[in-house]
């Protein structure tokens, strides 16, 4: 077992390394001068280029992407003297145009992402497991139509209208909801309740769906499994076959996807964010891109691969926990 | 992995899951794969929501081949301002019930402009389904010829494509697609989308091909065939590739609504394609914010495009059911 | 002629230009919502936006929105008299007793603090620190705010402010309460720049760095309460500001709370539906899509318009192929079509067309259209004449730089639809918002046309205005304002005679002039001016615009509930 997560470990932490090189290479290519972005709007040559070296901006590339890398474990100092800044570890840059650490941006508003992502987990979970089962037991019938005819078209509308439409109907007409904000649950659960449930709603139909899909087919290949019948033939009381023998080899999967998704969507929902205004990650990083706040983009990038990576070997431990069919390397 | 365009739309081939799975088996009896497309049409004839969803998207294919037909019998072109058809007092709201629907505009005008929602459906579809349909492209020929490789020939090839799927699939490529197309100039932004998709795409359909290759080049046909002598490219274009067609087609077809989604979403976070281009996305992005006052401007290109990727949906879902059914799972 | 906002109460059918610009007095009557009431002594006042502010440190900060918050924390030598004032574009002392007593040679100014003035915290305010406060412009990376100060304000060769230079002995401070300033050339408007953003005192060696950016200390009326980036700011009362030594902000709320981070539709849904704490809440500019639903009688009665004092424009590289010959200008002139941009921009109750460059509530506005046609959809003969003159009879095609946002886009388009009538095709160039305006400001990166747009910095005379669109000797490398590339000696003459003439009424009658004189050249084509248009939650009061302090928005130094215990 140790051997095997330190094997994950270190590719995990090359892929990492892969994500951050990439990530630097293209905006390193592609961005506009970050120097000319801190000069503002009187800026002369001069000054640009004395940014450029207290920032070593004039540094080769090689040089900068070393310098960046070994900031994530050691901190670093952004320019000299009395305008110089201070990026504690893990210091994932500095934007200048919010004069912030990337790393203090995200710790401010990984809660509220958090918040949304549990959310909408708790909900789609529920939904796609009930809805998978409740199809899957009932094959054939109009119910499993009806649910199979709902998954299909939850899929095909985009979130983005979904949103809107909601937010329309559940505030605007029936007043039902106040437009969604960021409110801590410490300070009132119950709006706390009213104002994340919307954004749930939204970002889980999509995710239920598929799940209602998954564990529909899950169970329904497990049912054919010849212990499975055996079991039933057997005599043994249906809940226990369903217990014992059908339902953990069929939630396994959904376990794994879940995982991924889960942490994929912690590091922000960027559409759902964006469209209700919630300021959590997924929001800070389309704000950022709008205004090509290259750190800010950058850190959400390495922060998502990071939380994608660790959702992969979280994913495979509880899965050689639960499962002891599966090998290690199959 | 299901999520692939994060929280932008969930069309994306979810079910892949299904196979992606060390639970399931790779490549379940490859063999019954051979059963031929005519079987797989028989099966499908009879089917009420792939026929429909079939049909619409043969209507939306000639609609868009059609297109300058089409805007030379209705009489205006996708670029046309019309300021007769619009309110200038209203925020150029368009005139009459329905969005400005009339004999002259048959599903309206744009609020502002008084363009045509007709025409720019039209020429819209042409860019919708062409950027969709060339990301699937590009990412089957990726995903299939990477997988073969990595598939067959495994060892060093397989470690470093598997690491490049790896690192893709762990990249958040919403935001990175969003900061790519937006720092690039704007010229060519349809090629843009298209391989900005791709890159990301192909990772999914290349993870399927890889293990049901893997498990293809155990099986006696291949081995016969190397035994006979033939090189390595000969086994995997004559002997593998044509034992995975149905898988590619299913997964191709699952694909395109997720392309068509993204491109969409890309359309509605102002990276899409540029103005006056229609898009069916940039009509949606454009037309949310009239949805109180004019829904019929949202409605048209909404439906549209729902439509359109339910379509796809059900008949990659359908498909896929026959094909099941065939290999006898 | 001295110009002053328009306040409307309701949506007038048909609003014209003229009815816009001079409207006159301050109408309390109309509409009936007593936008203009006297707010009751207490409560919060809610601002819901979009965008975050740009920096609290107002040596950095230089915009229309953060310019307006500046003013509830931050006070200077001199300020704009307030929105509710006869003329609010007026510059009235605000720290200083007075306004300044220039030298008989103009060069040099003197200002005498008042008494009881302090920081926050409760020092006083004196001289010493008006000087640091005003020194901190020159340091190279945070005086990144308004120019003005550096431009006018004689310093040693190499100053770098205090931080990194010191003392700047330029500005003598020969006891507590009086300030002397040594300009580098007679600049009769120097009032206006001291009343700058970037003209705040601080206290002696405070602001190093990012000091600043998270926390402030305050001179106005209110201090920070609580800053979250993107989301939230609070202000609270600043115990330590006396009323007495402030005669321009009335501050009768208690304390003032931004939500940052909306989207424009959000807010316009929660302005319309003034739930709750959002009776208390005013905003920006409404969306054009949410003017059809403002038709109820009940919400028609909440519409406040402003008249805009921004110029959307469209600038012609004078140094492009074609572009270079005065005949193709002027046809561009006579063909562009300002009806369909207008509807673009969202209708005529949201934009007004602009035949000149200076706005109509600007000092020194002077009404003309050189290139008339019917109902300003543009005079496609006259145009197809020039061009035949210019030996383009068969046209050309030009590239046209936008900004890859929705507005912009719509305008584009819509000079695209007008230009192909003339034979010209348009090709339009998208650029991303973040680096539209440093590309258009780089010559060498610069297409055949622009569109954006310009406005004053202090709107009591056009000095703001002209110069820097249109001084040809002001053409740089980067970072350049004058679009077209326009170098001629007559209007670089005029420019600077204008500027040196101490009667400012016959100082704005001639920027008027000069504005038709370099429309004869047509290296620009003004398209529309921007109109504002808000939807103040009900329980809100005293809204005046200032186009100084707020940008032509709602001054927020005067607003305040009606009645503090609601929402």
């Amino acid at each position: 077992m140790p051997r095997f997560l330190l094997s994950r470990v270190t590719s995990g932490l090359g892929v990492l390394l892969l994500v951050c090189l990439f990530t630097y290479l293209v905006f390193f290519a592609l961005s506009p001068d970050p120097a000319v972005q801190i000069c503002g709007k009187n800026c002369t040559p001069e000054l640009i280029d004395q940014i450029r070296g207290n920032l070593g901006l004039d540094q080769p590339f090689w040089t900068q992407f070393v310098q960046f890398v070994v900031g994530i474990f050691a901190g670093r100092t952004y320019g000299e003297g009395v305008s110089a800044v201070d990026c504690a570890a893990p210091c994932l840059g500095y934007s200048f145009q919010s004069s912030q650490a990337v790393w203090d941006m995200i710790v401010q508003r990984l809660p509220v992402s958090a918040t949304v992502a549990v959310g909408a987990a708790v909900l789609w979970l529920l939904a796609g497991l009930a809805g998978g089962l409740l199809s899957a037991v009932k094959e054939g019938t109009f119910a499993d139509r009806f649910i199979t005819g709902l998954t299909l078209t939850s899929m095909s509308i985009p979130n983005y209208v979904l949103a809107l439409v909601l937010q329309y109907v559940l505030v605007v007409k029936l007043q039902w909801l106040p437009f969604p904000q960021a409110v801590p649950f410490a300070d009132d659960p119950v709006q706390w309740f009213l104002n994340f449930v919307m954004p749930w709603m939204v970002l889980a139909i999509g995710y239920a769906a598929a799940y209602t899909r998954l564990t529909r087919a899950n169970v329904l290949d497990v049912l054919r499994e010849n212990y499975v019948r055996t079991a039933f033939a057997k005599g043994l009381p249906p809940s226990l076959v369903w217990r014992r023998h059908a339902l953990r080899p069929a939630l396994t999967p959904v376990v794994t996807i879940f995982g991924m998704d889960f942490a994929g969507l912690l590091g922000g929902a960027l559409i759902t964010e964006t469209v209700f205004g919630i300021n959590g990650v997924g929001k800070m990083a389309a704000d950022s891109i709008a205004r090509n706040d290259q750190p800010v983009i950058m850190g959400v990038t390495l922060l998502a691969g990071f939380l994608v990576v660790v959702g992969n070997i979280v994913v495979d431990v509880v899965y050689t926990t639960i499962d002891p069919r599966v090998r290690v390397n199959a | 992995m299901t999520s692939f365009p994060t929280d932008l739309t969930t069309a994306q081939p979810v079910e892949a899951g299904t196979d992606d799975t060390p639970e399931a088996p790779a490549a379940a009896a490859a063999g019954a794969l051979r059963s031929g497309a005519g079987g797989t049409w028989q099966a499908l004839r009879h089917d009420v929501g792939a026929m429909l969803g079939l049909g619409y998207i043969v209507l939306v294919t000639l609609v868009a081949i059609l297109a300058p037909v089409l805007t030379s019998i209705s009489g205006w072109t996708p670029y046309e301002f019309d300021q007769t058809a619009i309110d200038p007092n209203l925020g150029g709201m368009p005139i009459g019930p329905w969005g400005g629907v009339s004999a002259e505009h048959w599903f309206g005008v744009e609020p502002g402009s008084g363009r045509d929602i007709f025409a720019r459906i039209v020429y819209g579809a042409r860019v919708s389904m062409s950027i969709a349909l060339s990301a699937t492209l590009l990412t089957t020929v990726l995903g299939v010829s990477l997988g073969l490789m990595a598939g067959y020939f495994g060892g060093r090839v397989d470690l470093v494509i598997s690491r490049v799927m790896d690192f893709l699939m762990a990249f958040p490529a919403l935001i990175f697609m969003i900061a790519v197309l937006s720092a690039l100039p704007a010229g060519n932004r349809s090629a843009l989308l298209v391989v900005v998709i791709s890159v990301f795409g192909w990772p999914y359909l290349a993870r399927i091909v890889r293990g049901q290759t893997m498990s293809l080049a155990q099986r006696e046909f291949v081995e016969a065939a190397r035994a006979a002598g033939a090189s390595g490219t000969r086994i995997v274009f004559r002997e593998i590739l044509p034992n995975l067609r149905s898988t590619i087609i299913v997964m191709s077809t699952l694909a395109v609504p997720g392309y068509i989604g993204t491109e969409a979403g890309l359309s509605f976070l102002g990276v899409g394609v540029v103005p006056p281009a229609p898009s069916w996305g940039q009509m949606i992005s454009a037309s949310v914010k009239w949805y109180a006052v004019d829904p019929a401007y949202f409605v048209v290109p909404g439906v549209c495009l729902f439509l359109l990727v339910l379509s796809f949906t059900v008949l990659g879902d359908r498909l896929r059911a026959v094909v099941d059914a065939q290999e006898g799972r | 002629m001295k110009h002053q906002p328009l306040v409307t109460a309701a949506i007038a059918v048909a609003t014209t230009l003229a009815l816009a610009a001079c409207g006159g007095a301050q109408d309390d009557s109309s509409g009936g919502g007593g936008f203009t009431a006297e707010p009751a002594e207490g409560g919060t006042v809610h601002v819901l936006q979009n965008a975050d502010f740009s920096y609290l440190d107002p040596a950095r900060g230089w915009d229309g929105g953060v310019n307006n918050f500046y003013r509830l924390v931050y006070r200077q030598l001199t300020t704009s008299a307030p929105g509710s004032s006869e003329d609010p574009t007026e510059i009235v002392p605000d720290l200083a007793e007075s306004l300044g007593e220039a030298s008989d040679d103009g060069l040099t100014w003197t200002y005498t603090l008042k008494d009881g003035i302090k920081f926050d915290n409760g020092d006083p305010i004196t001289s010493a620190e008006v000087k640091f406060g005003i020194s901190r412009a020159w340091d190279p990376e945070i005086g990144i705010g308004s120019p003005y100060l550096k431009q006018v304000i004689d310093a040693p060769e190499g100053y770098e402010g205090p931080y990194k230079t010191g003392d700047l002995p330029t500005i003598e401070t020969p006891d507590d309460k009086t300030i002397v300033f040594h300009l580098i050339k007679p600049f009769p408007e120097f009032d206006a720049v001291l009343s700058q953003v970037n003209a705040t005192p601080f206290p002696v060696d405070s602001g190093a760095g990012d000091e600043f950016i998270h926390k402030i200390i305050a001179s106005g009326p209110y201090k920070l309460a609580e800053y979250v980036p993107g989301s939230t700011i609070k202000l609270e009362r600043n115990e330590n500001w006396d009323p007495e030594t402030d005669d321009v902000r009335a501050a009768k709320p208690d304390g003032w709370e931004f939500t940052i981070g909306l989207d424009p539709a959000t807010i316009d849904e929660r302005l319309i539906a003034g739930q709750g704490a959002d009776v208390n809440a005013i905003s920006g500019n409404i969306q054009p899509a949410t003017l059809p639903r403002l038709q109820t009688p009940q919400l028609k009665e909440r519409v406040l318009e402003f008249p805009g004092i921004c110029t959307t424009y469209m600038g012609l590289n004078t140094t492009k192929e074609h572009l270079d010959d005065v005949r193709v200008r002027q046809a561009i002139s006579y063909a562009i079509d300002r009806t369909t941009i207008v509807n673009a921009s969202g209708g005529t109750q949201l934009g007004a067309p602009a035949t000149t460059i200076l706005p109509t509530s600007v000092a020194g506005h002077k009404d003309f259209d050189l290139y008339p046609s019917q109902d300003g959809t543009g005079d496609v003969e006259a145009a197809k004449k020039l061009l035949d003159e210019a030996g383009l009879a068969d046209g050309f095609t030009l590239t046209l730089d936008i900004r890859s946002q929705e507005s912009m886009q719509a305008q584009g388009e819509a000079v695209q639809q007008a230009l192909e009538r003339v034979g010209i095709t348009v090709e339009l160039n998208l650029i991303d918002t973040s680096t539209y305006y440093e590309t258009i400001g780089t010559p060498s990166q610069q297409h055949d046309a622009a569109i954006t747009g310009w406005c004053p910095d202090w709107a009591s005379s056009a000095a703001t205005f002209l110069p820097p669109l249109f001084d040809g000797r002001n053409i740089y490398e980067k970072g350049n304002g004058n679009l077209a590339q326009i170098n001629d000696p007559e209007i670089n003459k005029r420019i600077d005679e204008i500027g040196a003439m101490t009667d400012s009424d016959a100082a704005n009658e001639q920027w008027g002039d000069l504005d038709e004189q370099i429309l004869e050249l047509a290296p620009v084509v003004p398209l529309m001016v921007a109109k504002t248009v808000l939807l103040p939650g009900e329980n809100v009061a005293g809204l005046y615009s200032s186009a100084n302090a707020a940008t032509g928005g709602i001054d927020y130094v005067g607003v305040g509930l009606k009645d503090p215990e609601k929402g």
